[in-house]
């Protein structure tokens, strides 16, 4: 009878204490303190559909929600992905009222472009070859007075491991080249599988490869949207936006889980920073 | 009660199974060496190095701290819950098989105490295989791999979300807490494959349930159809044991968890007691 008696209080025991050593709930992410400014908002959209569409590209009927969504949370600059063009820029450019300017990349193996708009008319825009595929950099002040910045947009292989670890690289370079006269982000969907529980082998070529693509990004930048949880459907963060590692204040970082129309199958990444 | 330990203890040491499971570890650490070594040979060399201009697969990272993780992460999923189910699972029903189990019922001991020694000898034997295989892939890495410090990666193992290091010193220490959380984490195994050797006479049937059990779990949690129950798989929880490996121990979380091991073991234990003590031994 003791040894059942004993066996039934350290099973009371081990509930007790697998309830008091519960994990809290997530808390909401701390709110800005009062005392910083946060003189950049950054948002980084892939405006594409899913998979199983016939077009998984941008769709035109979709732009009015895209730009209603920018107009809402006035990003200082906006990273897209997946339009099918240049017709496609202009015809959002509209719908902002000539708040925005913007440029589409060239246009690389695949059928379609990353896109960036900035609210500042004095910025540039400058293409970025990134061995088969492009991207697109746009160098701009965000403030009067304030540094300038440059925001990459890009759109690493959905398909391949190996060529978004080729692709990585070539932009770091691109993007280390110039971060000793500007401060350097890079936003866009990269596509990488970096959640091992989802999948079946213990150990893939795959998943090394995203992986090494994603720590060489960590070895100069920051993720600024690690916090902010999913992306893109099916549970992925594939969506990302990557800051100077020396930056000292983040504010707002969030999914707009709503924004999304039609089938698109990613949800938009709003950063704010602060210097 | 220590008369009984004592005799469940000569029989561990005299089966030829307990020492079956050593040598069977010995060879995967093995078949692990000539992996690593080949894999590490690849990467470090030749067309990868030509493909990819940044690494961090260097000769710096493969070592023997690297490679013995490696090892017991592939190991505990698969071969470590196997031995575990073979010893507790030939406990009891290898007594009815036998035909011991009757004889030994008819001493002056309560059956409660035989079921609670049983599992003390098995969590034992999982506490030496774990300590042993751990010691010996150390031991291998040293010699053969060489020494430096735990880099750990996002992706691969799941273990960090974002590079992180463990130093030469620290790791060590690791690789001990591992051997403790690894076997608290295998005492749930432990339990069932003994609570299945009351319910089966056979102990093949009762190892191959615990397995069965044990895998379609661990499968069914890995597929996104049932993602809402893996919390509740007694798989998930057993997985706490990696936390230790984490640059930054998330000790509320690994307390959490090996509380809810605990009380799948403890329970399990108590119903075999309950399950045992009612048992009509025809055996």
């Amino acid at each position: 009878m003791w040894v059942k008696l004993i066996l039934l209080l350290i099973f009371c025991v081990m509930i007790l204490g697998a309830v008091h050593f519960a994990p809290a709930g997530k808390s909401e992410p701390e709110s800005s303190s009062a005392g910083t400014v946060y003189s950049l908002r950054l948002l980084t959209w892939n405006i594409g559909y899913a998979e199983l569409e016939d077009d998984t590209r941008a769709h035109d009927k979709d732009l009015p929600a895209v730009a209603e969504v920018i107009m809402r949370h006035d990003p200082d600059a906006v990273a897209l992905q997946e339009l099918t063009g240049n017709a496609q820029l202009k015809t959002l450019l509209g719908l902002l009222h000539g708040k925005y300017r913007g440029a589409v990349a060239q246009k690389g193996t695949g059928d379609r472009f990353e896109a960036v708009l900035v609210k500042d008319t004095g910025a540039t825009f400058t293409p970025v070859t990134v061995g088969a595929r492009y991207a697109m950099g746009a160098s701009f002040r965000p403030r009067d007075g304030t540094r300038q910045l440059v925001l990459l947009s890009a759109h690493a292989d959905a398909f391949n491991a190996a060529r978004r670890r080729t692709y990585t690289e070539a932009l770091i370079d691109w993007a280390q080249a110039r971060a000793q006269s500007s401060e350097v982000f890079i936003a866009g969907d990269f596509n990488f599988e970096l959640k091992a529980a989802n999948e079946t082998n213990l150990y893939t070529d795959d998943l090394k490869h995203d992986s090494e693509s994603y720590s060489h990004i960590l070895r100069y930048f920051r993720d600024l949207g690690r916090d902010a949880g999913d992306t893109a459907i099916n549970d992925r963060r594939i969506d990302y936006i990557f800051g100077p590692s020396s930056l000292e204040h983040t504010g707002r970082v969030e999914v707009l889980r709503d924004a999304a129309v039609g089938r698109m199958d990613h949800w938009p990444l709003l950063v704010e920073v602060g210097f | 009660m220590l008369t009984l330990l004592k005799l469940e203890l000569e029989k561990l040491f005299r089966a030829r199974s307990f020492y079956l499971s050593f040598i069977v570890l010995i060879g995967f650490v093995l078949l692990m060496l000539w992996g690593f070594y080949t894999y590490a040979a690849r990467k470090t060399g030749g067309q990868a190095v030509e493909q990819f201009k940044y690494t961090y697969e260097s000769k710096q990272y493969f070592n023997g701290l690297t490679f013995a993780l490696y090892s017991l992460l592939f190991s505990f999923t698969l071969l470590l819950p196997i031995f575990v189910s073979m010893s507790a699972g030939s406990q009891i029903a290898g007594e009815a098989r036998a035909g011991t189990l009757r004889m030994i019922c008819t001493r002056p001991i309560s059956r409660a105490s035989l079921v609670l020694s049983k599992f003390l000898v098995t969590a034992l034997h999982a506490a030496l295989l774990l300590t042993f295989f751990i010691g010996l892939n150390l031991i291998v890495g040293l010699i053969f791999v060489g020494w430096g410090n735990l880099e750990l990666y996002p992706g691969p193992l799941n273990l960090v979300d974002a590079p992180g290091k463990i130093m030469r010193d620290d790791a060590l220490m690791r690789f001990g807490y591992a051997a403790l959380s690894g076997t608290w984490a295998l005492l749930v195994i432990a339990a069932l494959a003994l609570l299945c050797s009351v319910i089966f006479e056979s102990p093949v049937q009762a190892t191959v349930m615990t397995i069965a059990a044990y895998l379609t779990l661990y499968i069914v949690g890995r597929v996104e159809f049932f993602e809402h129950l893996r919390p509740y798989f007694f798989t998930t929880d057993m997985d706490f044991w990696r936390d230790v490996f984490k640059p930054d121990i998330p000790w509320q979380s690994l307390w959490h968890y090996a509380c809810v091991c605990g009380a799948y073991t403890i329970g399990l234990l108590l119903s075999t007691v309950i399950i045992f003590e009612r048992k009509d031994i025809v055996t």
